[in-house]
């Protein structure tokens, strides 16, 4: 009895999600599902063609190129969040005098728009004018042409999204903050050192928060874009081509909206397989206290 | 509940300093000295007070921005003044996304009135039946328009396949920026028209300088705008040769021509072999991130008119301009911007008759305050024409080679990715073999738009 | 501002702290020379700001961009228009994330983990691909040109923010709410009595997280507010940019302006802020 009285509550108090949902998610998922087959320049009518837009997938290098990039950007940038987040988390637990400016500074980045985050970027990888350059020669070393070279595009890239790593570091602290103390606290008095400490209570009680990061930073990763758009356009050489910046052009430039929902699905496709991946993986790492995710 | 209530007043602080805050900041805009009036003016919102029904609503979409938008909001006020029935809302936004923007709202029957387009785009939104023809509004009884009061060549890209569809608002040619300074400095002579290819070759490599002694130059003879493709065009038009066929449907035998090879060859070994160009600081856009020539350091650049006003209040250069070298045949590329009348408007008479008067001569005379005038009794009177620096720019116009871009709707799909490519490669692997990969190139864009169709 | 704790006075603890606090400034200068380059960039005229070797200060500071750029468009309305849809999206999250969040935490339901799967699979669905059905949908609703698209679908719940508060609700104590339910309270009396008076630090993180991404959200204003007099900040700054040519001092003297109201929750809310991620708990 209860229990079907608390489905009914259940689904009550998530209507406005599932009536949300239906309006304004499901509609436009399903129409880009059905743009998916056909030829559509958003100027004329579409027109159904069927599979061939998938078809076309498996022969387009850039489709493979973009989807390497991107794969591969994934694999340098999500554990570069769940590593640096951490690190610099650690740092804002610190109990310094200026803690709260610090915490403020490591969180600016994250609070500008896109198009400045990364233009600034942009200058400090000048090849010439660009003070990360600038800073190398001082140390008698000739830096790479950075965004100009095929070669360092991609991990320039990389480099500039460390900036934005306050955002993640917030979440950690937030999973810090939360810790029992006294854990921590009887580790030590069992003679455990610092690092003993850290790996072996520190870590395993905030998986929970490692695993929600790590969630996000793959959905957000794989759907990256304003970078790629602003720094470099996907180049050179195509280096830089992240999936959705190749997708936005197919529907905005190339003026082939049904090849680039043709795209987004094979991307969402890619993505919940890897969120089922984590998801189910999650049992054998980490540790809850309470209910399961 | 104790702890609720601190929390609430936390939030109500920081709620109140962000207010405060914002007010600090943006307050100053009404209160602060008038001086900037100008460009102060430029983006204030164009809408009058409620119109009361009577008048029309005309909406017009740009991708001008900026200090770009001020001679179109004072068209628009001359306009209203002397159609008291038309009001007009310009909608602008600033480049990269406004072609997002007003794909979708096309695809979801909601445009502008009047939009403008890149003559690059016309082939497609023409095609693809996105504006209406103009022939019967140009020789209409009431409100006709001369199309011959143009300057050459700037109302042809308004057609595809031999009818009118959009009318040119702005356009430039390329040229080639000189800083003087730079030219007296090292006793080198300003270029003059009708120069060659190797006059300019020449000219670069006299004033390539190492001044440091450390082996690199630090003074360029020239700056290059890296893998532009719609700007090389004219490299390979004045090299004798051509993109694409002229009707639009074959890349091979064009994009691998002897004639394009040679281009992309010179092209390459100005950054590569003679390096007298800086090599490009990153790949993106028209600019390849460079600006040597802004800050000095190099004494020429290849462009269109777009940055001249800034170029001219920069106090590192003393600004010449002169056309292009001459290679096999003396050629230049347009660039052209152009406003058609959407083929959903319901306005469409009201949009014409703002559409005729804003390419037309009254539009002109605003125009020329601030870009080229397309009308050539007003670049005439202005002394346009004959402006040491102007004057290059409108004479260029005589020179125009046909676009490959224009020729078909599938070029942005197709042949631009793949000549974009060879030209990264070539401008950053000097081993590139040039004819090897423009084969390439044009092979892959023959069969992409095969696959087009 | 945050409480020194009394850390054992023993040397090796004060070598620690002066360790960390060396780190601390390290890691925050790298932090701040891209701003502090942006900074001195703002106040350079276009052509100093390539200049070889990078010119680090501004010889003189032109302070006028300032003024100059923060005329160039009517800065303080599109502040307010930002403002108002974003004061509108925290009351639509806080509200609708809140309910919702709490049901995916607390009640036991079948379907309930494959619909929270589809709360996650909502966010992996590229914008570019919906934008167009989705502007569709809102144009034969009648609400394009107005603020609607960008401020009612927050009153329907965001997967991000259902997601940070269910993980909140998760942590805290079942007691409470059996106590409550004891006393013959229903789920509206608990939520409204129990979880909220708990959860206001939790509600704060989201209300702060919804501000600054509302305030920088670019691609729905973009396509939604046709008339310039409703256009948003980011709208704004896009003026600085045209197709072959960038005002770049402008571009950097009104983003660093444009973030300041974002600093300035933050900082007045740092405690709340993070002591509210905090005890959302995400313990699963």
């Amino acid at each position: 009895m209860r229990s079907r009285r608390e489905t009914l509550t259940f689904y009550l108090c998530i209507s406005p999600w599932l009536v949300g949902l239906l309006l304004f998610v499901l509609g436009p998922m399903t129409a880009s599902l059905g743009i998916s087959f056909t030829r559509w320049d958003l100027l004329s009518p579409a027109r159904f063609v069927g599979l061939r837009n998938y078809q076309r997938l498996a022969e387009d290098p850039l489709f493979w190129q973009a989807l390497r990039v991107t794969a591969f950007y994934t694999l340098l940038y999500v554990p570069t969040e769940l590593v640096g987040g951490l690190g610099l988390a650690l740092l804002m637990n610190q109990r310094v005098p200026g803690i709260a400016l610090f915490r403020t500074i490591f969180y600016l980045p994250s609070v500008l728009s896109g198009v400045a985050f990364v233009v600034v970027w942009t200058w400090i990888f000048h090849p010439e004018a660009g003070l990360l350059n600038a800073g190398l020669a001082l140390l008698g070393i000739t830096g790479p042409r950075w965004l100009a070279d095929p070669r360092t595009a991609l991990y320039a890239l990389w480099i500039m999204s460390i900036w934005g790593l306050g955002r993640a570091a917030v979440i950690y602290l937030a999973g810090l903050k939360n810790l029992p103390r006294q854990l921590h606290e009887a580790a030590t008095i069992d003679g455990a050192n610092a690092w003993q400490a850290f790996r072996h209570v520190t870590i395993p009680l905030l998986t929970p928060t490692i695993f929600f990061n790590l969630l996000l930073s793959v959905i957000a990763t794989f759907q990256v874009f304003t970078s790629a758009f602003i720094a470099t356009n996907g180049g050179p050489l195509d280096s830089t081509l992240f999936f959705v910046l190749y997708l936005y052009r197919q529907a905005f430039e190339r003026f082939s909206m049904g090849y680039a929902a043709a795209l987004a699905w094979v991307l969402f496709i890619v993505i919940l397989a890897l969120t089922l991946l984590v998801v189910r993986s999650a049992d054998r790492w980490v540790y809850y206290e309470g209910a399961r995710i | 509940m104790i702890k609720g209530h601190r929390f609430t007043r936390a939030t109500n602080a920081a709620i109140c300093a962000s207010i405060a805050v914002l007010f600090a900041a943006c307050g100053s805009t009404p209160t602060a000295p008038v001086a900037v009036e100008p460009t102060a003016a430029a983006i204030a919102p164009t809408a009058a007070p409620a119109p009361e029904g009577t008048k029309t609503v005309l909406r017009v979409g740009t991708g001008d921005s900026g200090e770009g938008l001020t001679p179109h909001l004072a068209i628009i006020e001359q306009f209203e003044k002397d159609n008291p029935d038309i009001q007009v809302q310009l909608e602008p936004v600033g480049s990269g996304d406004y072609y997002a923007r007003i794909l979708t709202q096309i695809a979801g029957g909601n445009p502008p009135d009047i939009l403008q387009i890149g003559d690059d785009a016309v082939p497609q939104f023409v095609q693809k039946g996105a504006f209406a023809e103009l022939e019967p509004f140009i020789t209409s009884a009431t409100y006709p328009l001369d199309s011959n009061i143009y300057l050459p060549g700037v109302f042809e890209p308004g057609k595809w396949q031999g009818k009118q569809y959009l009318l040119p608002k702005d356009f430039s040619p390329l040229a080639i920026y000189y800083n003087k300074k730079l030219f007296d400095q090292y006793d080198v002579p300003y270029p003059n028209d009708g120069w060659t290819w190797d006059d300019f070759l020449a000219t670069t490599q006299a004033l390539t300088k190492d001044t440091t002694g450390d082996g690199k130059p630090d003074v360029w003879g020239v700056q290059l705008p890296g893998p532009w493709t719609s700007g090389f065009e004219y490299w390979v038009a004045a090299a004798g040769g051509r993109l694409v066929s002229e009707d639009g449907t074959q890349f091979e035998g064009f994009m691998n021509s002897p004639e394009t090879t040679k281009a992309v060859q010179f092209y390459a070994d100005l950054y590569n072999t003679y390096k007298v160009a800086p090599l490009p600081a990153d790949m993106n856009a028209f600019g390849g991130g460079n600006s040597e020539f802004d800050s000095g350091t190099a004494a020429m650049r290849i462009f269109g008119r777009w940055p001249q006003s800034g170029i001219k209040e920069n106090p590192n250069i003393d600004l010449g301009v002169v056309g292009p070298p001459v290679g096999a045949k003396r050629a230049n590329v347009l660039f052209w911007g152009g406003f058609g009348i959407s083929a959903l408007s319901p306005h469409k008479e009201e949009a014409w008759r703002f559409l005729r008067y804003y390419v037309g001569e009254q539009g002109a005379q605003v125009w020329k305050d601030w870009a080229l005038p397309t009308v050539k009794s007003v670049a005439d009177t202005s002394g346009q024409s004959n402006d040491p620096i102007e004057g290059v720019w409108i004479g260029e116009l005589n020179y125009l080679a046909p676009r490959a871009y224009v020729s078909t709707p599938s070029w942005g799909a197709t042949a631009d990715p793949a000549l974009r490519k060879v030209l990264e490669q070539a401008i950053l692997d000097p081993e590139t073999d040039i004819a090897a990969a423009l084969q390439t190139a044009a092979t892959d864009a023959q069969k992409a738009l095969e696959d087009q169709e | 501002m945050t409480r020194i704790p009394q850390v054992p006075r023993s040397p090796a603890g004060q070598v620690g702290r002066a360790a960390s606090l060396a780190a601390l400034v390290a890691v925050a200068a790298l932090f701040l020379i891209p701003l502090l380059w942006m900074l001195s960039s703002s106040l350079k005229p276009n052509y100093q700001i390539f200049a070889v070797p990078p010119q680090l200060l501004p010889r003189p500071p032109r302070w006028e961009n300032y003024r100059e750029a923060l005329t160039f468009l009517p800065f303080g309305r599109y502040a307010l228009n930002t403002l108002l849809i974003s004061a509108i999206v925290i009351v639509g999250h806080l509200l609708s994330c809140t309910v919702v969040a709490y049901a995916f935490a607390r009640l036991r339901a079948p379907g309930r983990d494959t619909l929270f799967l589809v709360v996650l699979a909502t966010m992996m669905l590229p914008y570019p691909v919906t934008m167009v059905p989705l502007y569709v949908l809102f144009r034969t609703l009648g609400w394009v040109n107005t603020i609607l698209p960008l401020a009612v679908p927050a009153f329907f719940g965001s997967p991000f923010y259902i997601f940070l508060l269910r993980q909140f609700f998760l942590g805290v104590p079942p007691e409470l709410e059996d106590a409550a339910r004891i006393d013959g309270a229903g789920t509206a009396r608990i939520i409204w009595h129990v979880i909220l008076p708990l959860s206001l630090p939790a509600l704060a993180t989201v209300a702060i997280f919804t501000f600054q991404a509302t305030w920088n959200d670019f691609l729905p204003p973009l396509i939604y507010l046709q008339n310039p007099q409703s256009y948003t900040i980011t709208l704004g700054l896009q003026f600085f940019r045209s197709s072959y040519t960038t005002n770049w001092a402008y571009l950097m003297a009104a983003s660093l302006v444009t973030m300041l109201p974002v600093i300035a929750v933050f900082i007045a809310a740092q405690r709340l802020f993070i002591e509210g991620i905090s005890l959302t708990g995400l313990k699963g």
